[in-house]
């Protein structure tokens, strides 16, 4: 009977260790989203993309639920880039020119991660693969595994004490590093300044861009047929995106971590066609009768082909 | 004299001659006519033996060979001499033969509808062009390709921002700036 007894509560026990180990990089990843939002930060952040390195100072301001990112280019071409809420500014110093671009999805530049993770447990596992140190802070490493090959794996090295992420990293389904967001440096403050976007004489050369008015997904000239599973809409427009008045159709897709754009507009417009890769992103572009059809995004290129081949035209 | 050049060219074509002895007779074909058409009925009799096909060479190929050669591109950069003159006449050789086939093939098939090479191939997969394709072109050289597949990208996140690519420097200086 004891030693049943035992048996059972080493059984339970265990049980409840798998469930803690699970619980602890859902728990990590909901502490990191939480930090990312509320703390004054500041650092040096590697932006490592289709093997180019960008090396960034990177500020992080928050007050009363008002949040700013600032980052600031080490080298060429100079730039600063703010971000304040939905909004993306960036000025170029040698040129003075700017840009003002609206973005409804997307917080930071660093990594977006959802507030509600059990939605995505349908497609990705979470899992504790570890700890290891990174800009010599001490990290959790947190592995966001897809349950299907529609996605690509990432990894969060999550630092131990504030909960920030110190590294962030994309593989393809062979386990290349695919890019990479790493913190040279990282301090917490207690306040850190939000700092005005000011484009100081050029104000003539700023150019305000997706201003997004989203509108029924009905409306798109076409029709999404394949979609894997966990993908849904985010939002659809009709805009210029050119520099011209074509109108493009637009419709974001996610799945939570990785994002898919369908564009369509007419096909007097040459794109190349078939797969095209630039680093992590890539796309699959058609001809559906006069229209031309570009389907891109984080994700492997048989996921951009699988939507791309089973959109039709609305009829 | 006729007969030993008839050996010749049936040994020129087994590659059996000689360096000397082949741009000899090399020589001599190309100055006589009739020559020329004794070889082009020895390339095909000598290519209908061993593949059991029969392809009737155009005439005028070696002209034509003659043509092609003029018209090659002259390398200004210096070239490492790795072959030997003798491997060069066989080269030679090898190529008339392969040339004399693919121009009876293109007599052969001068009728059939024409075939696009590979690069026009790649091209004809950007989308067809109605009557406005001088529009079409015109806009593509104002636009290029690169930076529509740019603005998608700019569009879709906002790594643009982010990456160290010049591209972007680029992005910003096609727009069109207004006042706000």
């Amino acid at each position: 009977m004891v030693k049943r007894f035992f048996l059972v509560l080493l059984l339970s026990t265990k049980t409840v260790f798998a469930a803690d180990v699970e619980l602890n990089a859902r728990q990590a990843l909901t502490k990191m989203t939480n930090a990312m939002r509320v703390l004054n930060y500041q650092g040096t952040v590697a932006f490592l993309r289709n093997g180019k390195l960008e090396t960034m100072k990177y500020f992080h301001a928050a007050e009363k639920g008002i949040e700013q990112e600032r980052l600031l280019s080490l080298n060429s071409p100079l730039r600063e880039i703010i971000r304040d809420a939905d909004k993306v500014s960036c000025l170029f110093k040698s040129t003075q020119q700017a840009v003002v671009d609206h973005r409804p999805v997307g917080h930071s530049f660093l990594v977006d991660v959802p507030q509600d993770l059990d939605e995505l447990s349908a497609v990705y596992d979470f899992k504790m693969a570890g700890e290891e140190d990174v800009a010599m802070l001490p990290a959790y490493v947190i592995a966001i595994q897809p349950k299907d090959d529609f996605r690509y794996v990432r990894k969060i090295w999550i630092e131990k004490q504030q909960f920030l992420p110190l590294k962030v990293a994309v593989y393809d389904l062979s386990g290349t590093v695919l890019e990479q967001v790493v913190f040279t440096d990282l301090e917490v403050k207690e306040a850190l300044p939000f700092v005005e976007a000011k484009f100081g004489e050029a104000t003539e050369n700023v150019k305000h861009i997706h201003q997004l008015q989203a509108q029924a997904s009905d409306q798109a000239a076409f029709v999404v047929n394949n979609l894997p599973s966990g993908f849904e809409e985010i939002f659809f427009t009709r805009r210029p995106i050119h520099n011209s008045n074509q109108p493009v159709d637009h419709l974001l897709l996610s799945d939570g971590f990785a994002a898919v754009s369908v564009y369509m507009e007419n096909k007097n417009t040459a794109m190349q066609q078939g797969l095209q890769s630039v680093g992590a992103v890539n796309s699959f572009s058609r001809t559906i009768d006069d229209w031309q059809l570009t389907v891109m995004g984080e994700v492997p290129a048989k996921t951009v082909k699988f939507i791309a081949e089973g959109i039709k035209l609305r009829h | 004299m006729h007969e030993d050049l008839n050996q010749k060219i049936s040994q020129f074509l087994d590659n059996e001659l000689s360096t000397d002895e082949t741009l000899s007779l090399l020589q001599k074909i190309q100055q006589n006519a009739e020559l020329r058409d004794k070889m082009n009925r020895y390339a095909a009799v000598s290519h209908a033996l061993k593949t059991d096909t029969f392809l009737s060479p155009r005439s005028d190929f070696v002209e034509r060979i003659s043509q092609e050669i003029q018209h090659e591109p002259v390398y200004m950069l210096p070239q490492h001499n790795k072959f030997k003159r003798s491997h060069k006449i066989s080269a030679l050789a090898a190529s008339i033969a392969i040339i004399a086939v693919i121009a009876s093939q293109s007599m052969d098939h001068q009728t059939e509808q024409y075939q696009p090479s590979p690069i026009e191939v790649a091209q004809s997969q950007l989308p067809e062009q109605s009557s406005d394709s001088i529009v079409y072109r015109d806009q593509t050289r104002q636009y290029p390709v690169n930076t529509r597949f740019n603005d998608y990208l700019q569009a879709h996140n906002s790594s643009v921002y982010t990456n160290g690519e010049v591209n972007f420097q680029s992005f910003a200086s096609v727009t069109v700036y207004n006042r706000e």
